[in-house]
């Protein structure tokens, strides 16, 4: 059988201690009422040798010569009252006064005491069945040597019992509200020796492909934990460098086709003529750019840590964009347009990587949008810059997906690489701001970049 | 005219002097730096075309010792590299132009035409599109055979649009060639010009067409057949 074991450390030491502590209590309270019993019964000894000694001094001899035990009144009162029990007698033998005749056979079956006083216990002794206590002891008197046997009810320990009442009150609910105390303390230690353990594991929460350089504090951890923080990081080192390898892989590779494909678009239009096999070849041969270039750029924009404390105006970004991409726009049939880039708006980021993405934005919305339509980028003075087209829009429940890697629409017409929104996607993470699809509510799509204004 | 192509890709050299030669050029290739160096020093080009990646060396490197020996030739750099520090670093070295590999040669030979028709280009005084010829000497705009009578400010704006053949003229640019820094400029003045030109281009038969870019500026493209 396997005892029950929690995997909390901050659990176990926390039960650790609390059954630590019930014991160390319960052990403290036995002691203290074994104590209390153990000096209430010194005290009671100490009480009937007293009372041996008084029977003893007040044992006289009368007029008559016959030797008698002068109680006062008091005391004659409370030694009949059946809570005690008393016998005097000459040492040789002659008894002098006793409770009565049980207590005189009792005195007959005890030990004959020495120099020091008999003690015994009595079970359900005589008509009242009551349990007693007493002594039995040798005193010397005025009259000479003399046998004294006093008996106290043992459930007549009043003093026994009102110290334990007082204990009970006084000092035991102190007990619980102390060993409560003690563990929230423990608990609270413990809580605050874990504290930078949460934190780092909040930090490698946060740690993902594209954060890989993210490394946990190794400060202020319990020292039993350190190794293994110290241990995560070497491993996430390695990853890293892992990591950058194979970026810088994906990297090369791109940039390698480049040339051959260099070739391949001269060579197409070398062939010239206006077959319709060579301008499918070219279309295709520009496709096939564009999947290069864009995988270079998502290659790169993995491998390189952008800075992105510039000040950058969208309005002059939009307005370049614009102005880049008209061309091809009124290659195709469409037209391109700039709003709201009159006034400059500050955000804070990099230039080119702004550019990247509203490029890659009106891209598509030049791609998607109906022959003779226009796109519009529109800059707000909230820090976003919106392109707006007339295209068939993004369906809801694509709306997820168009940021993902290579994710492509079923019905798309096949020129996408599928790498500009989530290039865009990606710029925009390390710019803290948000990329957002929404409707056009004149049909067609809006796409939304949303930046950090900049102070 | 007559370019340098400075390329070690047999295949691009091969394939970018049958293209340039059918445009009219006539097409010195060497495939390292150092011959790329030295011809720049001997032979008077119009223009030169270097790639970067060389075999013995950085082209950035033929394109700093050629400026600094004065030679002032025209110069397109071609790179696989995009990284944009490449592109601003040959630029401040002296570079006139760029292309980023893979380009389309059609894209190449545009690039160098316009090179070549800079103010101090090989091309000169005569800016085309389609069947418009714009003598920058004369300020002559024939459209075909006939003379096209263009005020001041429209003929500017022509010149303007001529130079940036196939690129966006921002309306800024305009304002600033067509108005001197006293003139007052009203806010629709350049919509008018244009509009102006617009109709005198299409009456006179013009293959070319002004587009307007809503909020940026116009581009003036040669009209597909």
């Amino acid at each position: 059988m396997r005892l029950f074991r929690p995997r909390s450390l901050q659990l176990q030491l926390a039960l650790s201690l609390a059954t630590l502590y019930v014991t160390a209590t319960a052990i403290l309270v036995g002691v203290l009422v074994y104590q209390a019993y153990s000096t209430a019964d010194a005290l009671s000894k100490e009480d009937l040798n007293r009372r041996a000694r008084h029977l003893a001094n007040v044992a006289v001899v009368d007029g008559s010569g016959e030797p008698r035990v002068e109680l006062p009144e008091w005391l004659a009162s409370l030694y009949s009252s059946g809570t005690f029990l008393f016998d005097v007698r000459r040492a040789d033998g002659p008894v002098i006064v006793a409770s009565n005749a049980e207590v005189r056979d009792l005195v007959l079956r005890l030990p004959v005491p020495g120099d020091e006083p008999a003690y015994f216990r009595l079970k359900h002794f005589g008509s009242g069945e009551r349990d007693y206590f007493g002594l039995t002891a040798r005193v010397d008197s005025r009259i000479g040597p003399l046998r004294v046997t006093i008996a106290r009810a043992a459930d007549d320990d009043v003093l026994v019992r009102s110290l334990l009442r007082e204990f009970v009150f006084n000092v035991a609910w102190l007990i619980p509200l102390v060993v409560a105390a003690t563990l929230a303390i423990g608990i609270l230690v413990i809580r605050r020796g874990l504290g930078p353990l949460r934190q780092a594991s909040a930090r490698a929460a946060t740690i993902d492909p594209g954060s890989i350089s993210v490394r946990l504090p190794e400060e202020n951890l319990p020292s039993e934990v350190q190794p293994l923080v110290a241990a995560v990081n070497h491993a996430l080192d390695r990853l890293e460098k892992g990591f950058a390898v194979q970026r810088q892989f994906t990297a090369n590779a791109a940039h390698e086709l480049r040339t051959p494909l260099a070739i391949l678009t001269a060579a197409i239009e070398h062939l010239g003529g206006t077959d319709e096999a060579v301008a499918m070849l070219k279309k295709d041969v520009a496709r096939m750019n564009r999947l290069v270039d864009q995988l270079l750029r998502v290659a790169r924009l993995d491998a390189v840590a952008l800075d992105v404390s510039d000040t950058v105006d969208l309005s002059t970004v939009a307005r370049d964009v614009v102005a880049y991409m008209a061309p091809l726009a009124v290659a195709n049939g469409r037209s391109l347009a700039a709003q709201g880039v009159e006034v400059p708006v500050l955000v804070k980021g990099n230039r080119h990587a702004v550019e990247d993405a509203l490029r890659n934005l009106v891209e598509n919305a030049i791609t998607y949008a109906p022959p003779r339509s226009e796109a519009v980028v529109s800059v707000d003075p909230t820090g976003t810059v919106s392109v707006v087209d007339r295209g068939p829009g993004v369906p809801a429940d694509d709306r997820q997906h168009v940021f993902d890697r290579f994710w492509r629409a079923r019905d798309s017409r096949g020129q996408g690489s599928g790498l500009g929104l989530a290039i865009v996607s990606e710029i925009m993470k390390v710019h803290h701001g948000s990329v957002e699809v929404s409707d056009n509510p004149g049909g067609g799509a809006v796409f939304t970049l949303a930046f950090q204004r900049s102070a | 005219m007559r370019l340098l192509l400075i390329e070690d890709e047999a295949r691009i050299v091969e394939l970018l002097t049958a293209a340039l030669s059918r445009a009219g050029f006539v097409v010195d290739a060497v495939t390292t730096s150092a011959d790329g160096r030295a011809a720049l020093a001997l032979v008077p080009y119009d223009a030169a075309i270097l790639d970067l990646g060389l075999p013995d060396g950085d082209g950035l490197a033929v394109l700093a010792a050629t400026r600094s020996s004065g030679n002032q030739v025209p110069i397109l750099i071609l790179t696989a590299r995009d990284a944009v520090e490449d592109r601003v670093s040959g630029l401040d070295r002296g570079a006139d132009d760029y292309l980023v590999k893979p380009f389309a040669v059609s894209e190449l030979i545009a690039r160098i035409k316009a090179l070549l028709r800079r103010p101090g280009g090989a091309l000169g005084t005569v800016l085309q599109a389609g069947n418009v010829a714009f003598d920058t000497i004369g300020r002559d705009v024939k459209v075909g055979e006939a003379r096209v009578v263009l005020p001041r400010r429209e003929s500017a704006t022509l010149e303007q649009l001529m130079r940036r053949l196939g690129r966006v003229v921002p309306k800024t640019v305009l304002a600033e060639k067509l108005y001197g820094i006293d003139e007052e400029l009203e806010s629709n003045a350049i919509p008018v010009h244009v509009h102006h030109l617009r109709r005198k281009l299409l009456e006179a038969g013009a293959t070319v067409e002004i587009h307007t870019v809503r909020g940026v500026g116009y581009l003036l493209e040669e009209t597909r057949p």
